[in-house]
């Protein structure tokens, strides 16, 4: 490349070579940021944005391609002189609204020059090392939320109480899948198949008035629903095939827990109604 | 009373539901409040319409998740997280998650039974899917119009003046 440049502009090589080197920079820089957004479930729309807010700000013209695991970038000069392409596999972090705060943050910060370019890339990484949430704390949480979303869809106190603790057993289930490098898929299968296990006490111990309720919220945890949204917003602004994408995968993930919560009631041999 | 007592309550736990539904997807800590505040709004106000004013589910869904977003979009510049990181889980207690157990527990059921019940399980079937698409669909375009629309708000919100 470097020789490319200088025959285009022959007696300059040392400017070429320094045009070459920035957009090298902003190439990589802008293709690792794109990626790293793409997976922490960050919308295309967003993506875009922050990537050409930072563009503007170095003072290059791109092309971007935003494909389910890959990002495409491709790099100009103002002059048109010198380019740099590059292919980055998705970076994944899991949804994490974190790091796509953060990162939006930095593509601001970048504009309004409170951060270099040089600085730019360090501070990314920083981001991308920014810890998840405690696990402990998420387990409570999600678990106390699965329990009030079954009284918002009308069921008493005690089918609050064993949805709380079949959600308490299955969410760690899959925390511990996860973390050992399990597919998430398996992952998702088991943990609702042990949660609606442990959901069909009501019916098997006849606790509660409404144990069905008690057994279909069990589960709903699982339900991917940030994907879901993120597909829909996809659609909306255009992007179909990150729709698409998005959307299957999300779709799998709930054939998963369905699997899971069908070979529960077979186990338990119940029957509805 | 009933019906001021119901919002309430329903208030409260969808509350409680969006931050422990939020924290999967690992927000920063300052916008749990607001998205606790956001959902307990938005969920309450389906159940007032649903409830006083005999609205059907798809319509009152939509209209609680465009008043979801168009808060998020007002409110996110003050946490300074973008709008999506504040009304995707303020709504996740809203996703129809018993009509899509009913969905494929009809599916199961129909399966297995005479041609009777098989034409009644899989009309149950179709129908809870279908109004569970339905809500769904509507949840994403009512949140997501907001950001489209006031886009200058809700793609500055990080930005630190």
């Amino acid at each position: 490349m470097m020789e490319n440049s200088a025959i285009l502009q022959p007696g300059s090589s040392r400017d070429a070579e320094a045009a070459h080197l920035t957009v090298k920079d902003a190439c990589v820089f802008l293709s690792q940021y794109a990626s790293a957004l793409l997976g922490c479930g960050a919308t295309c729309i967003r993506i875009e944005k922050n990537v050409q807010r930072m563009a503007e700000t170095i003072g290059v013209d791109y092309s971007m391609t935003i494909m389910p695991a890959t990002v495409q970038i491709t790099v100009w000069d103002k002059d048109r002189q010198h380019s740099y392409s590059n292919i980055q596999k998705i970076r994944k972090s899991g949804t994490s609204f974190n790091i796509n705060t953060q990162l939006s943050r930095l593509s601001w910060d970048l504009h309004d020059g409170r951060v270099g370019f040089g600085e730019a890339a360090g501070r990314m990484e920083r981001i991308l090392q920014t810890r998840p949430e405690n696990r402990w704390l998420v387990l409570v949480l999600a678990s106390v939320a699965n329990a009030s979303f079954c009284r918002l869809f009308g069921g008493d106190f005690i089918s609050m109480g064993i949805v709380f603790i079949a959600t308490l057993v299955g969410f760690r289930i899959r925390q511990m899948m996860l973390e050992d490098k399990i597919d998430i898929r398996l992952a998702f299968v088991c943990a609702s198949f042990v949660s609606s296990v442990i959901a069909s006490a009501g019916y098997v111990f006849g606790l509660g008035s409404t144990p069905d309720i008690a057994l279909g919220t069990s589960v709903l945890y699982l339900v991917p629903g940030v994907p879901y949204l993120n597909s829909m917003s996809d659609l909306l602004d255009g992007h179909y095939i990150s729709f698409l994408s998005r959307f299957l995968d999300a779709t799998v993930l709930t054939v998963c827990l369905s699997a899971g919560l069908c070979g529960g009631f077979l186990i338990m041999n119940l029957r509805w109604f | 009373m009933d019906i001021i007592l119901g919002t309430l309550q329903d208030a409260f736990f969808a509350a409680i539901a969006s931050v422990g539904f939020a924290s999967i997807s690992n927000p920063p800590h300052r916008i749990y409040p607001v998205c606790a505040g956001i959902a307990a709004v938005g969920h309450s106000l389906r159940y007032v319409l649903m409830n006083a004013v005999d609205m059907h589910l798809v319509i009152a869904s939509l209209c609680a998740a465009t008043v979801i977003g168009l808060l998020a979009v007002f409110l996110a510049p003050r946490t300074k997280a973008p709008a999506e990181a504040v009304s995707f889980p303020a709504l996740l207690p809203m996703i129809p998650g018993m009509y899509a157990y009913r969905t494929f527990q009809n599916l199961i059921l129909c399966l297995r039974g005479s041609e009777e019940e098989f034409h009644h399980y899989f009309y149950l079937c179709g129908s809870n899917g279908l109004t569970c698409l339905a809500v769904l669909l509507v949840m994403a375009i009512g949140v997501t119009i907001p950001i489209f629309i006031f886009k200058r708000i809700s793609f500055r919100a990080t930005r630190q003046i």
